[in-house]
């Protein structure tokens, strides 16, 4: 890998199955990608397309029968993938902080705010009780609740939506992770509430420079958060690049479907919206050759023969053997 | 909380209202006190006489207040069969059947929810499917055949433990109980035991079916996502959350012994309430059979009311559904 600062997290090959009807169904296949320290990487793809199980991989997550068969994952420098469960017990949390989707479900009930946060920071920071207590407090504070007091002791339902996904926020942080995974941080709640919580996720990784993992299906997330991108397609990468290259200059045909699809104003104002013809192959059903082929205008026979491997350039990759020339618009 | 309270509190005063209408409806249709009171050879006076003093030519409503106001004075009436105060016949017979309701729920709670807790953090573990195969049994063996068995092992076969009675009896004044002395521990002990089979078996199944249930929510995977110990995550974070139909159903079932254990104290010629009740309706003893109705009522809800106010202590969300 020709990249001059050692990479925080770097995931080689991730494999996940999963056992269906006695057979194996590969549902992450060969998913290779790295974060750079206090990167924002963009993990990008429709639904299905295995956004969510590579960040529960990493932290060792899934939900059986998803099963992880391969693959390396390094946070810096250790092996995760060896781990006991003990010490992945320290890692979540701990060293990874990982941000949940529903703030509706995500936290528990019948357990006061402050309680969860202080039970969070125990695990994994030594810290006396008053200290915790500061700290949790502390906490609410950075992610915005007014009354840190009040909030400590009252229970989920007592907030709002918004004001519960700004206590996911903190819950990922409170213990001083190294990295981030925010999965769909922001597809459960209002339009409004939203660029809040982006707004807060941003303030946050500038403040203390942490890396993030922000998985989405939306591009305008991915516009306004992310250093670098990696597009998933049916468990493969279809195309990692820097954000602006990505928009700019998309080299896998699915990436420029992607953004077409996306409703965005173009550079004169005007918004167009291009379809990518047929669906996603579901799992198990990825037909052979490049997962795309049967979508991709660009496809000929080799694209329906073998598996186009993850093609490095400077600063990107992308894995298609006919890669769209630089369009000049 | 206090309306909350309140408003439960109502509820079940007009509940207890209404058992006691349809327990004095009972009274008033059912059998004739007069041919129970008069001797045979009575005269018309006689006759008018008692029907004056029962009131019994007044209006039904006129009759209900009355039934309602002596109630509340400690007046039960009286038995046709035994001729003695209802409240003395039930008084004499509750210590039996509470402290044998109380000892059941002991050993339901002591065996039932630990087990319980074991069968939903570890549900394909071999024990724990043994601990399923066993409750089945609990669950559809019924109680005067597990009260027969246990007799035939453990007082037949083994000869430890006594067959039947209560034991050796204290007489506390207002309370006469067989839970001071050996014998009596050694008598309630089978008993017990039968009566708690099917609640151990019945709570074993709840509390797994709940664990695994609540092991699967976001909020518990998201616990795990912060590294909280698994210990902390099912004993803290899950058990919390499957608290409410626990303590519901344990408090119905603490109610129906005390209203409803009639084969299992038939079983040990226990002497309770069951066998009270029993002898009452191969009576027709009105009154006492009245006023059992109107006790039952009594003690489910008051047992109702204590789980109730104990929700929100539980479970805060239970208020925001009052308001």
């Amino acid at each position: 890998m020709i990249n001059a600062t050692a990479p925080l997290l770097d995931v080689r090959d991730l494999t996940v199955t999963i056992n269906r009807d006695g057979g194996l169904v590969t549902a992450l296949d060969k998913v290779s990608f790295f974060v750079n320290p206090g990167e924002v990487l963009g993990i990008v793809g429709e639904s299905g397309a295995g956004k969510s199980i590579t960040g529960a991989a990493i932290i060792d997550l899934l939900v059986p029968p998803l099963k992880r068969t391969g693959g390396t994952i390094t946070l810096a420098g250790e092996r995760l993938d060896q781990l006991s469960p003990k010490a992945m017990r320290g890692v979540r949390g701990g060293r990874i902080g990982f941000v949940f989707q529903d703030p509706m479900t995500s936290l528990n009930p019948v357990i006061t705010i402050g309680q969860q946060l202080c039970d969070t920071i125990q695990t994994h920071l030594k810290l006396s009780g008053s200290q915790t207590k500061k700290r949790a407090l502390g906490w609410l504070d950075r992610v915005g609740l007014p009354n840190p007091d009040v909030q400590f002791k009252r229970f989920p339902h007592q907030l709002s939506g918004g004001m519960r996904q700004r206590v996911v926020i903190a819950l990922a942080l409170c213990a001083d992770p190294v990295l981030v995974i925010a999965d769909e941080p922001t597809t459960a709640l209002d339009v409004s509430v939203q660029a809040h919580i982006l707004e807060l996720l941003r303030d946050l990784h500038r403040e203390s420079n942490v890396s993030m993992m922000l998985i989405t299906h939306d591009l305008g997330v991915i516009a306004k958060m992310a250093d670098r991108v990696a597009v998933l397609y049916a468990g493969r990468v279809a195309e990692i690049s820097p954000v602006g290259e990505l928009f700019n200059a998309p080299k896998h045909p699915y990436t420029r479907g992607l953004i077409r699809a996306t409703p965005m104003p173009s550079a004169t104002g005007e918004m167009r919206l291009d379809q990518i013809p047929g669906a996603m192959p579901g799992l198990g059903a990825v037909p052979p050759g490049c997962a795309f082929n049967p979508r991709c205008f660009r496809a000929e026979g080799d694209c329906r023969a073998t598996i186009p491997p993850l093609h490095h350039e400077e600063s990107s990759a992308f894995s298609c053997f006919h890669p769209l020339e630089r369009v000049t618009a | 909380m206090l309306n909350y309270a309140a408003s439960r509190i109502v509820q079940t005063v007009i509940v207890l209202l209404v058992i006691s209408f349809i327990a004095f409806l009972l009274v008033a249709n059912i059998g004739d006190p007069l041919a129970a009171l008069l001797s045979a050879d009575a005269t018309v006076n006689e006759r008018l006489e008692l029907i004056a003093k029962l009131g019994l030519d007044q209006p039904l409503w006129t009759r209900f207040l009355h039934f309602i106001g002596n109630m509340l004075r400690g007046d039960f009436g009286f038995s046709y069969r035994t001729q003695d105060p209802v409240a003395n016949l039930i008084a004499e017979r509750l210590p039996a059947t509470v402290e044998l309701a109380f000892v059941s729920l002991l050993i339901t709670i002591v065996v039932g929810v630990p087990a319980g807790i074991y069968c939903g953090v570890n549900p394909n573990s071999l024990f724990g499917r043994f601990i399923m195969l066993i409750s089945t049994a609990g669950i559809t063996l019924p109680n005067f055949v597990v009260g027969i068995l246990l007799i035939a092992v453990f007082s037949v076969q083994l000869g430890l433990l006594p067959s039947f009675g209560r034991g050796t009896v204290v007489d506390l004044g207002f309370w006469k109980t067989g839970l001071l002395t050996v014998s009596g521990w050694r008598a309630i002990l089978l008993p017990a035991a039968t009566l708690s089979t099917f609640q151990v078996a019945f709570i074993i199944r709840m509390l797994r079916t709940q664990l695994m249930e609540v092991g699967q929510s976001e909020h518990i995977r998201f616990a795990r996502a912060r590294g909280l110990s698994e210990a902390r995550i099912w004993y803290v974070y899950a058990i919390k959350n499957t608290l409410l139909p626990v303590i519901t159903m344990l408090g119905l079932q603490l109610g129906n012994i005390i209203a409803f254990s009639v084969v299992t104290e038939n079983v040990f010629a226990w002497p309770g309430l069951g066998s009270l009740f029993l002898q009452s309706i191969q009576g027709a003893d009105i009154p006492v059979i009245a006023i059992y109705l109107i006790f039952v009522g009594l003690v489910f809800m008051v047992i109702n009311l204590v789980v109730e106010l104990l929700y929100p202590l539980i479970d805060a969300r239970v208020l925001r559904r009052q308001s």
